[in-house]
């Protein structure tokens, strides 16, 4: 069924063909309309989960944490200082290999107070252990979040997932989406029993405590099923692919083929760099765009297959770690390491300051002008 | 692709209007995208929203700087700077009852007068929709009906009609 909605309600359908059964949540800007959505549903009877509001984002964390270990299947979602507050509790989620979707709908962080969109918020998780699918499409939201509980269900993977979207550019843009029928998601996604729960008849201890080496291996265990996770995120992409016909992988490549130059990004602004990618490829000018839509684990051999004959690079973050830089930029250097390409990183959108595709196209333009691998600002 | 923007004031349905827009055009056959933006919500504060149609898929979103049409909903704002970005092709509507001066051709009617006789408040969204029709060639008054009907939804059946009639009189007294 086509229904013309926002990123937000993208986001709550995905919970509710998901079956989500119990949703403990926090309002805040730009997440709000999601729990709106399901509230509202709830009240008509057209949600079957439990609806519960928390009194901040760190007890709705908890809570989520709380009914998941009981084997419920488990959606939330937030922004910013929210994410934040969430902070503390989600490396315990994840340790305690503890699936459930969280939906992050990226606002730049205080202080100065801001709304709109950057990408510190959800970038600030890396390295929770979560695994993290970063979206630039409402359909691509609603899909990610089925499809996100499908791997973090998954018996090898047992790990939580975050399905990122920006806030207002994202979230409150309205397009067509194609909301799967019920059926179909029941069959795609039947909801597994979990081996290791918290059950009142077979009473256990989770999250014990561990010293030196126990803890070590505690935490190379959580590495490796991350890097397992690799596989799962591709097979059940794939099993998506042949039900809906929507693609999806861990990094776009956008008109990369015979591209000399590119820009390398993430999030919703990434639709009006690709709009800046074809108005200069009809000018004749080789340039592409590579899109990375799996954050964690992160995909270095596939970035590296993208992009390795390009001479020119531009890493375009929408995030900033003060007296370090980008945090992409990094990343891409890492996974590019041993290759030719000169690597530039630019900051831009910053609290959602306002882009069009001419600071895509000044972007490309300059990157290949400029001789050094430098960090610069876009304003 | 046709780009629309909307200025206006919180309370005065500038995201409604983008919805109920992006709606009609859908029901005429077209792709579409609506987006608002705006601060801390409030109301009158100066919101924007923005409108893409267009018959093949939109590759591009946010906010839109080069509009095709320009909606403005409280002539009480800083006219000049929401005209800015207009092309020669650009087409404005602005809701008031005086003469603005404004350096471009416009049209204009009095959707708040009319909304408010119609409503009894200032939410001039639906009545200058209707005047928009006029200008605004790839949708008819049937398809800004229908896609209020939708928008609005069946929980106030009297406000819907009020709407529609206040619409229809803007529709009639356009001038340009």
């Amino acid at each position: 069924m086509i229904e013309i909605i926002d990123g937000n309600a993208s986001a709550a359908w995905g919970a509710r063909r998901a079956k989500a059964q119990c949703v403990p949540c926090f309002p805040i800007t730009p997440t709000t309309e999601i729990i709106e959505t399901i509230a509202a549903w709830k009240a008509k009877g057209e949600f079957q989960g439990e609806f519960v509001q928390l009194e901040s984002e760190h007890s709705a964390a908890s809570a989520a944490f709380g009914a998941s270990i009981t084997g419920a299947r488990v959606f939330t979602a937030t922004s910013s200082q929210g994410l934040l507050l969430m902070h503390e509790l989600l490396p315990i989620i994840s340790g305690c290999r503890t699936p459930m979707v969280l939906t992050t709908v990226s606002r730049c962080l205080s202080a100065p107070i801001g709304l709109w969109p950057d990408h510190n918020d959800t970038l600030a998780m890396r390295d929770a252990g979560w695994i993290m699918l970063i979206c630039e499409t409402n359909q691509e939201v609603l899909d990610s979040v089925i499809m996100g509980y499908k791997i973090s269900e998954n018996k090898k993977i047992l790990l939580p997932v975050i399905v990122n979207m920006d806030g207002f550019v994202h979230s409150y843009t309205r397009t067509e989406v194609d909301i799967p029928e019920q059926k179909m998601i029941d069959n795609f996604l039947p909801h597994p029993e979990l081996e290791i729960k918290l059950d009142v008849k077979k009473p256990m201890t989770l999250g014990i405590p561990a010293m030196g080496l126990d803890y070590m291996k505690y935490r190379a265990q959580l590495h490796r099923a991350m890097l397992d996770s690799f596989e799962v995120v591709e097979t059940v992409q794939k099993e998506w692919a042949k039900l809906t016909k929507r693609k999806y992988d861990f990094v776009e490549e956008y008109k990369l083929k015979g591209a000399k130059a590119a820009i390398v990004m993430i999030g919703a602004n990434t639709t009006i760099a690709k709009a800046a990618v074809d108005m200069m490829r009809k000018k004749g000018k080789k340039v592409g765009l590579l899109r990375i839509r799996l954050f964690r684990p992160f995909p270095e051999k596939q970035i590296k297959k993208a992009l390795e004959k390009l001479k020119d690079i531009a890493v375009v973050d929408q995030n900033i770690c003060p007296g370090m830089g980008g945090i992409l930029y990094p990343e891409i250097k890492m996974a590019l390491s041993g290759c030719k390409a000169k690597i530039t990183n630019y900051i831009h959108g910053l609290g959602g300051n306002f882009v069009a595709e001419q600071d895509y196209i000044d972007i490309l333009n300059d990157v290949v002008k400029n001789k050094k691998q430098e960090r610069k600002w876009q304003m | 692709m046709i780009s629309i923007r909307i200025h206006g004031r919180g309370g005065q349905g500038v995201k409604k209007a983008a919805q109920i827009l992006a709606r009609a055009a859908y029901l005429a056959g077209y792709k579409t995208q609506d987006f608002a933006l705006y601060g801390a919500e409030r109301r009158g504060a100066p919101v924007t929203s923005f409108v893409r149609i267009d018959k093949n898929s939109i590759n591009t979103r946010g906010y839109v700087w080069n509009p095709d049409y320009i909606i403005v909903l409280d002539d009480t704002l800083e006219l000049s700077c929401h005209l800015e970005g207009r092309k020669k092709i650009t087409k404005e509507l602005v809701n008031t009852n005086k003469d603005l001066k404004l350096p471009v051709h416009y049209c204009h009617v009095d959707a708040t007068g009319i909304a408010v006789k119609e409503l009894g408040k200032n939410i001039p969204n639906i009545a200058l929709l209707g005047a928009f029709v006029k200008i605004f060639e790839p949708i008819t008054f049937e398809h800004l009906e229908k896609a209020v009907e939708i928008e609005l939804g069946k929980k106030h059946p009297e406000a819907l009609q009020k709407n529609l009639k206040a619409a229809k009189e803007c529709h009639d007294k356009v001038i340009c």
